[in-house]
């Protein structure tokens, strides 16, 4: 009797429960599956669907020029911002941590997915519509406020990770009033501006490498 | 057995009357340490400081301008976020699954969930009050007329509690780790929308909360004349309804017993009730000179004037203003003194500059309104100037030249049309016999006179004076009595203008 023994299942019991034991394949999915339930990352798609419907009635009746064309968009922008920033949240925790040898790719994993599908959501919301800024600018803008909140969940944990692109929304509301320039409030440049999308990607390329090194902060009681 | 001696002696039973009231404060105290709200005040003081303080220290330290921004920007900032705190507040139970474990205590739930509000509450009101004294007391320091603003303030912490309802309602109703940034996003979305409703000139629109005085610039109100409380109190009454309806309908699905139960149902009608009566009022809104006017609220008393001394320069022709815009007397002065002193003592030249409040305004699409400009009259000649809508300097990125800019494109054309005529052209040119945009030589001799003055005066083009053809005859004309000394023009002005303004003197006579 030696302890390598303990680790296998016994021999007899697939067969038995008439299951046959699940290969490193289906074992992936299955952990990718478990991953993205716990992210409550289903229900993050289906908002950003619902998003992508305001964002399509919004642009049929705002006007397309002045503060509030812009101010509309970007508000949905940061929410799909935020909606990614607070799936990062674990409802395990440590022992999630101490166990988990995939957790880096499955977190790098989940965000690309819901960042893509923030795209796509509001991409198609803002189809065959006229959107300030255009399509290159949301892009840059949704990319810049997700890096925020990606750093604002590593920061502050992952349910308080929604704080960071709120604020600064109302940064940039009062940059668009104040007519700032800052590439560092990238809102208020051009779509074209290669300062403004050079500081959104490094934000966003900071928040992904810090959630996916070191995921959201876990947050005591939560 | 020594340690039964050390226990405090009881002397009889609690008092049940006490216990009440004692539980309930002892629970607000619970729910003030252990609130985030708490932990936000930091972020909160610094969105504060940058999307109010900040503006509000650039401008004129004018008690209407400050108080706009008190309600208008930190409202725009503090109430998402206040909203999503409030959401993650309420649906602290739900998220860890506590919710069973305090529904079975003593104390109603509803009592319990009120504390939690109120404690939430309660740290939203201290950032958004404390950033009010900060800029009120600053201003109190600064100013050099008028007192606070309060009823921007009043409708400001109205709608931080009616924030707080809305997201501790919505949090505790659906708990869940997206309720709080949903909700922030649902605010931010609200008062937007709010935006673009009064934008397309929705008149129940007007109770939106960041709308101070509809499209009425904020130095058109609280300086001649009281501010105008009546869609402040609609506002007043629709936010309070309208934490009170959502709170009362907390209590319908939370309270314990048959009276708690009345109690919040009592709450939501009365909530209800009260927020539509403020939409309602809200609809009969009309804009006036001096601010909203709400006939059903209004005290015609608020529409007398206040009294006050004005501040006026030592000048030939003095320019006196109401004492708030004390600070503006020099780039005023400035302005307008080049011209006022070519035509101090000439017939029907302005003997005062005296500033006066808009009084007429007309409506425009998209709320946008007009107001009355400068006008000259009375005897002997005074010009009344309106300062209301301009921007100021330190608003925006106008700065003082800016604005002695503005005034000078306003005034002076006025004041040359006035004094001088020349502003059409003649009966001739228009029946064709001469050339449409020629002028007759009399009027032509005016413009020459005209445009030589505007040019002393600093005028800037396009300005309302009409442009002489350059290099013709009139251009040089216009040159070579702008180029004479100041002295010379005041004389000869002495003792023709009431030959040119009368359209007898041609191109020919003039110096």
């Amino acid at each position: 009797m030696t302890p390598a023994g303990v680790d296998r299942p016994p021999s007899g019991l697939a067969s038995a429960t008439g299951m046959r034991p699940a290969g490193p394949r289906l074992a992936g999915l299955r952990l990718v599956r478990l991953y993205l339930a716990s992210r409550r990352a289903l229900t993050c798609l289906l908002v950003l669907v619902a998003f992508a419907v305001v964002l399509r009635t919004a642009l049929h009746w705002m006007p397309r020029s002045g503060l509030a064309s812009r101010q509309l968009p970007l508000t949905i922008q940061a929410g799909a911002a935020a909606l990614i920033g607070v799936t990062t949240r674990s409802p395990f925790g440590e022992p999630e941590r101490a166990t988990g040898r995939w957790l880096p790719l499955l977190r790098l994993g989940t965000v690309t997915l819901l960042a893509g599908a923030a795209v796509g959501a509001l991409v198609a919301g803002s189809a065959s519509a006229h959107l300030a800024g255009g399509t290159l600018g949301m892009l840059r803008d949704l990319a810049g406020l997700t890096g925020i909140a990606l750093l604002t969940a590593a920061l502050l944990g992952g349910t308080l990770a929604w704080v960071g692109p709120l604020a600064y929304l109302v940064v940039t509301l009062h940059a668009l009033q104040a007519a700032w320039t800052t590439p560092w409030v990238w809102p208020v440049r051009p779509p074209d501006d290669r300062g403004a999308a050079l500081c959104a990607a490094l934000v966003l390329a900071a928040g992904v490498a810090v959630i996916t090194m070191r995921g959201a902060r876990d947050t005591a009681g939560e | 057995m020594t340690a039964a001696t050390d226990a405090p002696v009881r002397h009889g039973p609690p008092r049940a009357a006490s216990t009440g009231p004692l539980t309930a404060a002892r629970l607000l105290r619970i729910e003030l340490r252990r609130n985030a709200m708490l932990w936000m005040l930091p972020l909160l003081a610094a969105l504060f400081w940058f999307s109010t303080y900040r503006p509000s220290m650039a401008l004129p330290p004018w008690w209407n301008l400050r108080g706009t921004l008190l309600q208008q920007q930190a409202l725009l900032g503090f109430a998402p976020l206040m909203a999503g705190v409030a959401a993650w507040m309420g649906s602290r139970e739900g998220r860890r699954g506590t919710a069973d474990l305090v529904g079975v205590t003593a104390l109603p739930r509803w009592a319990g969930q009120l504390a939690t509000w109120a404690a939430t509450t309660c740290w939203a009101m201290v950032a958004y009050l404390g950033g009010v004294a900060v800029v009120y007391g600053i201003t109190a320091r600064q100013a050099t007329w008028g007192g606070p603003l309060g009823w921007p303030v009043a409708v400001g912490a109205a709608m931080v509690a009616a924030s707080c309802a809305l997201g501790f309602a919505a949090g505790t109703l659906v708990p869940s780790r997206f309720s709080a940034p949903l909700v922030a996003v649902t605010v931010f979305l609200a008062l937007a929308a709010g935006a673009i409703a009064i934008e397309h000139n929705s008149t129940y629109a007007q109770i939106w909360p960041l709308n101070v005085q509809g499209a009425l610039p904020p130095d058109t109100f609280g300086t001649f004349s009281p501010y105008l409380p009546d869609l402040a109190i609609t506002q007043v009454l629709f936010l309070a309804g309208l934490a009170a309806a959502v709170l009362g309908a907390l209590g319908l699905r939370a309270a314990g017993g048959r009276w708690l139960r009345c109690a919040a149902a009592v709450a939501a009608a009365a909530g209800l009730a009260a927020a539509g009566t403020g939409v309602g009022l809200a609809g009969t809104a009309r804009p006036e000179a001096h601010g909203i006017v709400i006939p059903t609220l209004h005290d015609t008393a608020n529409d007398k004037p206040i009294a006050y001394t004005p501040v006026c320069s030592q000048a030939a022709v003095p320019v006196c203003l109401h004492p708030a815009y004390r600070s503006l007397l020099p780039a005023v002065t400035a302005a307008l003194d080049p011209l006022l002193s070519e035509v101090a003592g000439l017939p029907g030249a302005p003997v005062r500059v005296w500033q006066v409040a808009s009084t007429h305004l007309q409506q425009r699409p998209h709320n946008g309104i007009e107001l009355s400009g400068p006008v000259i009259g009375g005897s002997p000649p005074v010009v009344s100037l309106p300062l209301s809508g301009m921007a100021l300097p330190g608003e925006g990125h106008t700065t003082a030249a800016e604005f002695i800019r503005q005034l000078r494109s306003q005034v002076p054309p006025m004041l040359l049309n006035t004094l001088i005529g020349g502003d059409q052209l003649d009966t001739n040119g228009q029946q064709g016999s001469r050339s449409a945009r020629q002028p007759s030589p009399s009027v032509l001799a005016q413009q020459v006179i005209k445009a030589a003055l505007a040019q002393v005066a600093g005028v800037p083009p396009d300005s309302g004076v009409p442009p002489l053809p350059p290099g013709s005859p009139a251009d040089a004309a216009a040159k070579r009595f702008a180029a004479l000394p100041a002295a010379a023009r005041h004389a000869w002005l002495v003792d023709h203008l009431t030959r040119l303004r009368a359209g007898q003197i041609t191109l020919g006579e003039l110096p």
